[in-house]
């Protein structure tokens, strides 16, 4: 056995009794960083919920494309899959204290954790099973846009009836009874879907950022199967990271929360579209009914109502219900009935926009002119209904005309298929490039979303001083010009980009009223108050 | 403190529009926002507003076509609710608003839904013709219970529906349930707005909040009153009303529609060939069923 302690960072909860290929001690490392904070994650929660308790864990890597498995119910099997390969061995003791009236076994508790393979692209429809699964994948992209059709009028017709959501019953204790004392770090615990590129994410580790800047230990979960690409960012160092798997052993899901409310002195709860830690919320204010409660909201899912719905559920273990649009701000208080001063809207304008300049107007009158899509290649992003507006755009313009496609993503295989019937005329850019020199390269941005909040895109055109023509979802309609807003059913949209795109063609008048419209709505919008300013004041006040 | 935007909708009445704007600009509790929708006015009403319009908080909405009634009301409340309003209210062209009318339905509306404990859809006023007597176009259906408030002390009344003169609604309420139907052109497009968001509970109307409707004539809404200059007006409704009780009640909300349709034709004696066009476009109403658009969410 190594030397301990080894690991001696003031937010330890375990101490590292050997290591073999992990690379949490100084002796030689198989893993690189993100590999290697996964299993740090995963003793992080094992040392919560086992106070006192020594974990030896096997570590495994799967082939590229599989997901981490750390946390969950399957975790104290010692077998597992052919085609795992054993990459370390980690043997680490629990730092924290127990309630318990005997020590705990000197034995050892196997864990074997997977970390997954290297991050690929995994398309969910690779993912569907059965005859019914195939023939709905071969559907998608033997016809996108007829397929996209299909879906939208289901949208509509699941839109119509309404959804009423139940409300779980409130807590009425003012205080839980007191089993253990808590710890003296004063700490911020975040529920976050995943740690990977997206809008909400970005805003989920801004803060992290600003909870560290207040003087709080950020506790992180995650509930979601992912590679958890940006783990190792800067903004992550120092905090507590724990991507959780599920399903869990009930079990252990209430020893790793009572480690954490044990372990540090949490002085409040912020959720980023956290599941697991929503579901918990009525057991933590049933303990812990002091502990203040937020959750930001940036997204209504059609259908299902997504988040936004399950925070409704939960809102009576809520204090505060933060929203970076007024779509929300207005489904929540107006649809849903909840106090005006529970919703707080405090919006994301300008986190993306700084070092982009205007610059995409100069050149609208030289040929050719430029139609561009920055975004993930998802199906909430539609990037195949770009392309088939380009095609159109192509087909039939007053001037030439060429497109960039900015991003990368799980439909990155059809949208290279799709470019490449379209010739020379698109472009594509990866994220190798900045989106800076996209927006100063072009003469319009199109959202084509089957779905958004505000796109954080459409700030970042305004502020390049390229107008966006948008489909008219989510709180769109606060940033882009009117008469540019088109409806979300894929030809209807198709027909009313192409029209509005042509006559910016061949109107650089009209194009600047819109561009015009578009900046005076951007203007009135970055007066509304600032999601930043508003958790810093927030955070300063749990820290009293 | 709450945001109120005022809606006016106008087609050509240049005259009375300058009288009605004047008073709203006059309220003890001035609206944030003034919006004037200009339904396609021929009378020269676009001279008149330019001057307005540069009154701090006067937004003009200049329409293409005349919407009638319901298109100008759907058109000034969404986009009041764009400009991220709290509180909507709204009246015709020929409204002239007491000073404090506002301040009073305001007041009125937050002590009823306090007594209520709950929240309630829509204030109005208490709407007087030209002469000070109740202008009886615009008086309002009430509850079973009308008088609850009046028992604690208020000087208000609980209400199911009523006119577009003088309405002040909460932004809830549109987010709920929509703007009115434009399709409803005019006529039964306030009483399918105000009987549709009643859903979520009564109205109220504010008695202390008072308005003068300057109309030509004091006289309700009767088909008796058919002729073939107005006949117009009736058609739409007749087909609205049709459409309404079918649609959003049952078919004998319907029928007692038609004999009420029926009588009312026999007791003004108006000509058959009238009678005949009023049942024609009551029949329209069985397949004329139009949804509501729902306001968008800017600020």
């Amino acid at each position: 056995m190594t030397d301990k302690p080894r690991n001696q960072k003031p937010t330890a909860v375990f101490e590292v009794l050997d290591d073999s290929g992990v690379g949490l001690s100084d002796g030689e490392a198989l893993l690189d960083d993100r590999e290697r904070r996964l299993v740090e994650g995963a003793a992080n929660f094992y040392a919560l919920a086992g106070p006192g308790q020594t974990f030896r864990f096997t570590v495994l890597r799967g082939p590229a494309g599989t997901m981490p498995a750390l946390t969950d119910e399957e975790r104290t099997t010692i077998e597992w899959e052919d085609d795992h390969e054993v990459v370390g061995s980690l043997v680490v003791r629990s730092l924290m204290h127990t309630i318990a009236d005997h020590p705990p076994s000197d034995g050892l508790v196997d864990i074997a954790v997977d970390i997954g393979g290297p991050p690929a692209m995994i398309n969910a429809y690779d993912q569907l099973k059965g005859v019914l699964g195939k023939a709905r994948k071969a559907v998608r992209f033997l016809a996108p846009v007829q397929f996209d059709a299909l879906r939208q009028f289901r949208t509509d017709m699941v839109e119509r009836r309404g959804r009423d959501i139940p409300r779980k019953a409130p807590i009425r204790l003012s205080r839980g009874a007191a089993a253990t004392p808590h710890g003296d770090t004063p700490a911020i615990l975040f529920g976050l879907h995943w740690l990977e590129l997206g809008g909400a994410e970005r805003w989920a580790i801004d803060t992290i950022r600003l909870a560290k800047e207040a003087g709080f230990l950020p506790i992180v979960v995650t509930d979601r199967d992912s590679a958890h690409e940006w783990i190792t960012r800067p903004e992550l160092d120092g905090a507590l990271v724990v991507p959780l798997t599920v399903p869990m052993d009930p079990k252990q899901e209430s020893a790793f929360l009572n480690g954490l409310l044990s372990a540090y002195d949490v002085r409040g709860i912020h959720l980023h579209h956290c599941t697991w830690l929503y579901d918990k919320l009525p057991w933590i204010k049933s303990v812990r009914p002091e502990i203040p409660v937020v959750d930001s909201l940036h997204v209504l899912e059609w259908r299902t109502g997504g988040f936004v719905d399950i925070s409704v559920r939960l809102s009576n273990m809520i204090d505060e219900h933060h929203v970076i649009s007024p779509q929300l701000r207005d489904y929540l208080v107006g649809k849903h009935g909840m106090p005006e001063d529970k919703v707080v809207l405090a919006t994301l304008a300008g986190l993306t926009t700084d070092g982009i300049a205007v610059g995409g107007a100069d050149d609208v009158e030289s040929n050719p002119f430029t139609v561009a899509f920055v975004g993930r290649f998802t199906q909430q992003k539609r990037p195949y209904l770009f392309l088939q507006l380009a095609a159109e755009l192509k087909k039939n313009s007053p001037r030439e005309v060429r497109f960039i496609i900015h991003g990368h993503g799980e439909l990155a295989a059809e949208v290279n298929s799709l470019r490449a019937r379209l010739g020379d005329a698109v472009e594509l850019r990866g994220p190798d490039r900045p989106v800076s020199d996209t927006f100063r390269d072009s003469d319009v941005l199109v959202v084509s979303s089957d779905n958004e909040g505000l796109t954080l895109t459409s700030f970042e055109a305004t502020a390049a001083g390229v107008p966006v023509v948008s489909a008219d979802v989510g709180s769109q309609s606060s940033l882009i010009a009117d008469d540019l807003l088109c409806p979300r059913h894929p030809y209807a949209f198709i027909q009313a980009a192409a029209a509005r795109i042509r006559t910016m063609m061949t109107s650089p008048d009209q194009r600047k009223t819109w561009l015009d419209e578009q900046a005076a709505k951007a203007e009135a919008f970055a007066k509304l108050p600032r999601a930043e300013d508003w958790t810093r004041d927030l955070y300063r006040g749990w820290l009293k | 403190m709450s945001t109120v935007a005022a809606v006016v909708v106008t087609y050509n009445r240049k005259d009375k529009l300058t009288t009605v704007l004047d008073h709203v600009l006059a309220q003890t509790r001035r609206p944030e926002w003034i919006v004037v929708v200009n339904n396609a006015s021929t009378d020269g009403t676009d001279q008149v507003l330019k001057e307005y319009e540069q009154i701090d908080g006067v937004v003009v909405v200049s329409l293409s076509e005349n919407t009638g009634g319901a298109g100008g009301f759907a058109t000034g409340m969404n986009k009041s609710y764009e400009l991220g309003a709290d509180f909507i209210w709204i009246m015709d062209d020929d409204c002239y608003a007491n000073s404090d009318a506002l301040e009073e339905l305001l007041n009125g509306h937050s002590k009823a839904e306090e007594a209520m404990g709950m929240p309630l859809p829509y204030a109005c006023s208490l709407v007087k013709w030209v002469d000070g007597n109740i202008c009886e176009m615009n008086n309002p259906g009430t509850t079973w219970d009308w008088g609850k408030l009046i028992a604690k002390g208020q000087e208000n009344v609980l209400v199911t529906h009523c006119s577009f003169v003088s309405v002040l609604f909460p932004r809830w309420a549109l987010t709920k349930f929509g703007l009115p139907l434009t399709e409803y052109f005019i006529w039964f497009d306030d009483q399918e707005y105000t009987l549709r968001i009643t859903k979520a509970g009564p109205g109220v109307q504010v008695l202390r909040s008072v308005v003068v409707h300057d109309l030509g004539v004091n006289r309700g809404v009767n088909f008796g009153d058919a002729n073939a200059s107005n006949l117009w007006k009736f058609e739409y409704g007749a087909r609205n009303e049709s459409s309404f009780r079918l649609h959003h009640e049952n078919p004998v909300a319907w029928l007692k529609f038609l004999y009420r349709l029926a009588q009312g034709l026999r007791g003004g004696n108006v000509p058959w060939s009238i009678r005949a066009k009023l049942f024609r476009k009551a029949i329209e109403g069985i397949t004329f069923n139009p949804k509501p658009k729902m306001p968008r969410s800017v600020l």
